[in-house]
């Protein structure tokens, strides 16, 4: 193949690995110089790891990446750089201190340490790339004065401003208004009508069809279909990303629903960016909570959390009216949360995992304040060998653990507070397939042995599999209310905002 | 108008501040006085300057008093050994800048926290020093005092000194690259590497550039007197961190300009002449100083708090 | 990420660093028995423990706030306000030296009180405020007495605390291991010492935990101020005497004990006993050099080169842990273009 009709980018059956977990399992993707390539696919179908091995964060194990017929092996992120691959990340990389004309400036020159600034310059580049996607922000404007939406256009304006041939954007509207995402849009046709391949990643269907020449469906880390956009609906995209059948693998539920625990009554949080839920979860019933990233479904388990106590609605359980305002109010409750970091929230890594499981009940495992050795080593053993842990004894420190073996530690640790209300936030994130459906027999066991549990999941075949009901969250507030027998893409397109 | 405000406000609290000396103790403005008290703030000035940006870059320095005694101590034996002042003077730059090397490589090099790996070089090099002079004056040659001037001449010569150096770092902390590197380093270090800059050897750099300031100081101190004092420069770290930190320079990095400092150190400087003005003793300076620190601090944090909602 | 294998020998290391320093600790200590012909003597060693049990308070209680990740720059000069203070409470208003003792303690809390509602109130940083408090309470001392205000001429009863022998060792050694047998029992046999570390290794998981992290660190400071109160009044009773400048300079030697004894600056990681023997070393030292005939300057600077020294091999392993991640994800380098 010559260079002249090569693709832009080109990737061929590209693996990649994280111990037992298959990130990627051979996906193809090829970009073209001059046209709007979205990437489609569920939260852990592998986007983010993709968008990894082309800035060159992650060297993949297998299969090859090629930039204008030529191979790129050992790609770094320099080299990515300098070949014009740009990335505009969801969180920016922004100086909060500094005005935007000099962010901007900061990225885009390059000279000695004792060079002067030429601010002249540095504000006409500024006024020339905003005014080019079009944003309305003042380049003299500090950059923690600005919305997080205003400085996602100032990441855009940097991308722009290196001359990138590719630029991937990472859900870049997930947080803009409609107007800004109309300036957004222009600015990528701009992008594309430069002969710039845009790689464009949106959980927003709509957006796709109104932007994007063709789209690739990645499911699982493979990449299951690559198609222009003309010639294809809404609803045989979803059903492209949801495609397998729900495996049988999922842990039956036989319990009965019992008495309503938890009652949600017009909950909000302003701080925390959740407004209006309303909920009631019933002993022995799994909830899902299933929604986009964003959606504000760890904001709202925060929220019942204490951890950004609720300025609005009420809390019951047990039909009492609660007050959380911190975490330790939750515990004292009975309300457990097991948080979605697993690494800085759910363990602390140095710590033993005995020591880890009894952190939250210390007033209780510990009587006047006293340690017990003894009963936190029977406390962890009786965790490890319920749960399945592998770890050589009750003193492994948390670090030296697999992810599925610390999230179990996590788990451990709010079992062992004897929880009314269990919330689980992403359980099977980031955890080998094995441990993933012993993690699934574990929680269906709670919920038959009458908790309540909230479980929040991206990944849609675990929601429905494992809930009785199902709770779809958008923009921070409950949007519809499923059967747990529901079909995917009800599920898919509620998340998305559709009317199915 | 906003962008300043935090200067503005020090700046008003010192013209509030003489204001109020104008009217009850007229005698505060009398020439000759005040020049001495200029003179006398002209090295802190410079040490500000410099410790100005080892907080800005997100990291504190409080060896200096002890490296000011060092190099004031070394630049007078110097002298005493007949070198010419223009030899005496980078000789006490080059050894500062040594000595902030030193602190430099354990911050930036092995990313040990700096108050402690300056507190521990604090007292290595004050207790090296006592241990070397045992309180024992060092006397300078004649011609060194005032610069061999009158004495009305060396005093303005200093007091230019320091407004040079001051306008030189103000200019090069707006307008020149390594200026900017250092505010976007201590803005958001992660950030400064994901854009080219290089956060630890500029850390280092900042290291040594306080050093060489604090010997340029020394020897704009030694020239006052015809002696030495090896206690020189004792308490200068706190005197110098509060001029900055009244002056609006965040603890958290990254704000914070010179002409802010120099107004803050001007206020703490007033202090203590305005306390003997208006009959309180003086020996309540330090209290006062530690609780302006604080407010200053204080107003910072809740300041930032609020921005943040 | 994280290595096992490092994890996994850091118990084993903690011990060593102990096990380490009490040898370093015999080393000097027949070191100068041989130098030193008084120097092993009865007299001498209690002469050490006397000397030593006001840096020595200071260290056992700075070990709980440097396990959460803090620091005390303020404990020197508090320690010269409330010596201050108890002079000040015991000949002007009149109280006996007990009652005086009493409310001295009370004040060292207040003090304490109000490092720890500044830095978990108004979330600042440790360093800054204390940096502040170590100006503002060494500059009260200064106020009130003037600078040149001296106590002196305390009873004979009250000096015993400080100057006689109880129970055939220095009156002042019981009280000390009270205090540091509590602080150990703190940190090592109840949960507070648990929340301490957790608060030290990770703030945001203890609170995804349901520690009361605000309350815990406020805890480490109050105790902080209380005991530098006590360590105050033992001073006072010692030199017979209560001066504006006392205590200068022990926030130096009492982090450079604890840093020494193992404590990691960074949080998380430390013992009690590795502090204990941190003041030991330190004070071995200081007084060995006066009977080697050295002068007390190089004890001051020995100590302040152990601290660079000691923080730099404790540095050592997270900088490599450090680099070696580094080369596993390849840092974005900058753009030469």
């Amino acid at each position: 193949m010559s260079a002249a009709n090569a693709p832009l980018l080109q990737l061929s059956s590209v693996a990649k690995s994280f111990g037992a977990v298959r990130a990627l399992r051979g996906v193809s993707f090829d970009l073209r110089a001059g046209e709007v390539h979205a990437l489609l696919g569920e939260n852990g179908a592998g986007k983010s790891t993709l968008i990894k091995v082309i800035t060159g964060a992650h060297q993949p194990d297998g299969g090859t990446l090629a930039m204008d017929g030529g191979l790129l092996e050992k790609l770094s992120p320099a080299a990515a750089r300098k070949l014009g691959i740009a990335c505009i990340y969801q969180q920016p990389a922004l100086f909060p201190d500094l005005a935007v004309a000099e962010n901007i400036a900061l990225r885009l020159e390059s000279g000695g340490a004792l060079r002067k600034v030429d601010w002249a310059a540095r504000r006409l580049q500024a006024v020339g790339l905003l005014e080019r996607i079009g944003a309305d922000i003042s380049p003299d404007a500090e950059v923690r004065s600005l919305s997080m939406p205003e400085q996602q256009l100032v990441e855009i304006a940097c991308a722009i401003g290196s001359g990138a041939r590719i630029v991937i954007m990472d859900e870049p509207t997930a947080s803009l208004t409609r107007k800004e995402v109309a300036l957004l849009f222009a600015v990528v046709r701009d992008l594309r009508s430069r002969g710039v391949g845009v790689v464009y990643i949106s959980h927003r269907l709509e957006e796709i069809f109104e932007l994007a020449d063709r789209v690739t469906v990645l499911r699982d880390g493979q990449s299951v279909g690559t198609c222009p956009v003309s010639g294809m609906t809404e609803a045989g995209l979803i059903k492209l990303m949801v495609g397998r059948e729900v495996a049988q693998l999922y842990p039956p539920a036989e319990g009965v629903a019992g008495q309503v625990v938890l009652a949600l009554k017009q909950l909000g949080c302003a701080a925390g960016g959740v407004k209006n839920v309303s909920l009631e979860i019933r002993a022995g019933e799994i909830v899902g909570l299933a929604g986009l990233v964003g959606a504000g479904r760890t904001e709202l388990a925060r929220v019942l959390f204490g951890i950004t106590p609720a300025d609005s609605g009420e809390i019951s359980l047990n039909g009492r009216s609660i007050t959380v305002a911190s975490p330790q109010d939750a515990v004292g409750q009975g309300i457990a949360y097991v948080p979605e970091d697993r690494r800085r929230h759910g363990v602390i890594l140095e710590m033993h995992i005995a020591q880890n499981m009894s952190m939250a009940i210390h007033s209780r495992i510990f009587p006047a304040a006293w340690l017990r050795d003894g009963a936190e080593a029977r406390l962890a053993q009786e965790f490890i060998r319920n749960l399945g842990i592998k770890a050589y004894g009750p003193q492994a420190p948390g670090g030296s653990l697999s992810g599925g073996n610390q999230q179990k530690v996590s788990l451990a640790r709010w079992l062992a507070t004897r929880p009314k209300v269990l919330i689980l936030d992403e359980p099977t994130q980031g955890v080998d397939v094995g441990a993933k459906s012993e993690i699934h027999k574990i929680i269906r066991r709670l919920a038959m042995e009458g908790l309540a549990v909230l479980m929040i999941s991206s990944d849609l075949p675990e929601v429905l599999g494992m809930s009785d009901r199902i709770a779809v969250m958008r923009g921070g507030t409950i949007t519809a209310l499923l059967p747990g027998k529901s079909e995917a893409h009800a599920v898919m397109a509620a998340a998305l905002g559709q009317n199915p | 108008m906003k962008r300043y405000f935090r200067e503005l406000s020090v700046a008003g609290a010192l013209l509030i501040l003489l204001l109020v000396l104008a009217l009850f103790a007229p005698a505060f403005f009398q020439p000759q006085p005040l020049r001495s008290l200029l003179t006398r703030e002209a090295p802190t000035l410079v040490v500000a300057c410099g410790m100005a940006f080892v907080i800005i870059i997100r990291q504190i320095d409080i060896s200096v008093g002890s490296q000011f005694a060092v190099c004031s101590v070394c630049a007078g034996l110097l002298a005493a050994l007949k070198w010419p002042l223009v030899l005496v003077l980078p000789a006490s730059v080059a050894l500062g800048a040594l000595m902030g090397a030193f602190n430099g490589m354990l911050v930036a090099g092995l990313r040990l926290p700096s108050i402690v790996v300056t507190l521990a070089t604090m007292v290595t090099w004050r207790e090296a020093l006592r241990w070397q002079r045992q309180g024992q004056f060092v006397n300078l040659p004649d011609n060194l005092q005032w610069f061999g001037l009158s004495q009305s001449g060396g005093q303005w010569t200093l007091i230019g000194a320091a407004l040079v150096v001051l306008t030189l770092l103000a200019w090069a902390t707006r307008h020149l690259a390594a200026g900017r590197f250092i505010y976007a380093i201590g803005s958001d270090a992660e950030a400064a590497r994901l854009a080219g800059l290089r956060p630890q050897s500029t850390t280092f750099a900042v290291f040594v550039f306080m050093g060489a300031l604090v010997g340029l100081a020394a020897m704009m101190n030694v020239v006052q007197s015809p002696q030495v004092d090896p206690k020189s420069g004792s308490g200068l770290e706190l005197k110098v961190i509060a001029a900055a930190v009244v002056g609006g320079v965040a603890v958290s990095g990254g704000r914070g300009r010179l002409w802010g400092v120099f107004a803050g150190l001007l206020l703490l400087a007033c202090i203590s002449p305005a306390l003997t003005h208006f009959h309180v003793e003086a020996y309540w300076e330090k209290a006062i100083q530690g609780a302006i620190i604080l407010l200053a601090v204080v107003a910072d944090g809740v300041r930032s708090r609020k921005q943040i909602r | 990420m994280s290595n096992p294998s490092i994890q996994r020998g850091w118990k084993a290391a903690l011990l060593r660093h102990e096990t380490l320093l009490l040898l370093v600790v015999a080393v000097e200590w027949l070191y100068f028995n041989s130098v030193g012909p008084r120097f092993g003597s009865v007299d001498n060693s209690f002469d050490i423990i006397r000397h030593s049990v006001e840096i020595g308070l200071l260290a056992v209680v700075m070990t709980p706030i440097i396990l959460t990740g803090g620091i005390d720059l303020s404990a020197g000069s508090l320690l010269g306000l409330c010596a201050i203070l108890f002079g000040k409470l015991w000949r002007d208003a009149g109280l006996s030296p007990v009652m005086a003792g009493v409310c001295t303690l009370g004040i060292g809390a207040v003090a304490g009180g109000l490092n720890a509602v500044l830095i978990t109130g108004l979330r600042l940083p440790p360093l800054i405020v204390t940096l502040g408090t170590y100006s503002l309470f060494r500059g009260l001392g200064e106020a009130i007495t003037r600078g040149v205000d001296t106590f002196t001429n305390f009873p004979a009863s009250f000096l015993f605390l400080g100057q006689e022998r109880w129970l055939g060792v220095p009156a002042q050694v019981p009280l000390f291991l009270l205090v540091a047998g509590a602080v150990w029992v703190l940190v090592h046999r109840m949960t507070f010492g648990r929340t301490f570390r957790a608060v030290g290794f990770a703030p945001e998981g203890a609170r995804y935990a349901g520690i009361p992290v605000e309350r815990r660190i406020a805890l480490a400071y109050v105790l902080a101020g209380t005991v530098a109160a006590l360590a105050a009044i033992i001073y006072t009773a010692r030199l017979g005497q209560a001066k504006a400048d006392a205590g200068t300079g022990y926030e130096l030697f009492a982090i450079t004990a604890v840093v020494l004894g193992g404590t990691s600056i960074f949080g998380g990681i430390g013992s009690v006993h590795g502090t204990l023997l941190g003041v030991a070393a330190i004070a071995v030292l200081n007084n060995g050099l006066v009977h080697a005939r050295q002068p007390r300057e190089v004890a001051g600077m020995l100590t302040g080169l152990l601290l660079v020294l000691a923080l730099s091999t404790s540095a050592l392993p997270k900088l490599l842990a450090l680099l070696r991640s580094h080369r596993q994800t390849v840092n974005p380098e900058p753009i030469k273009s």
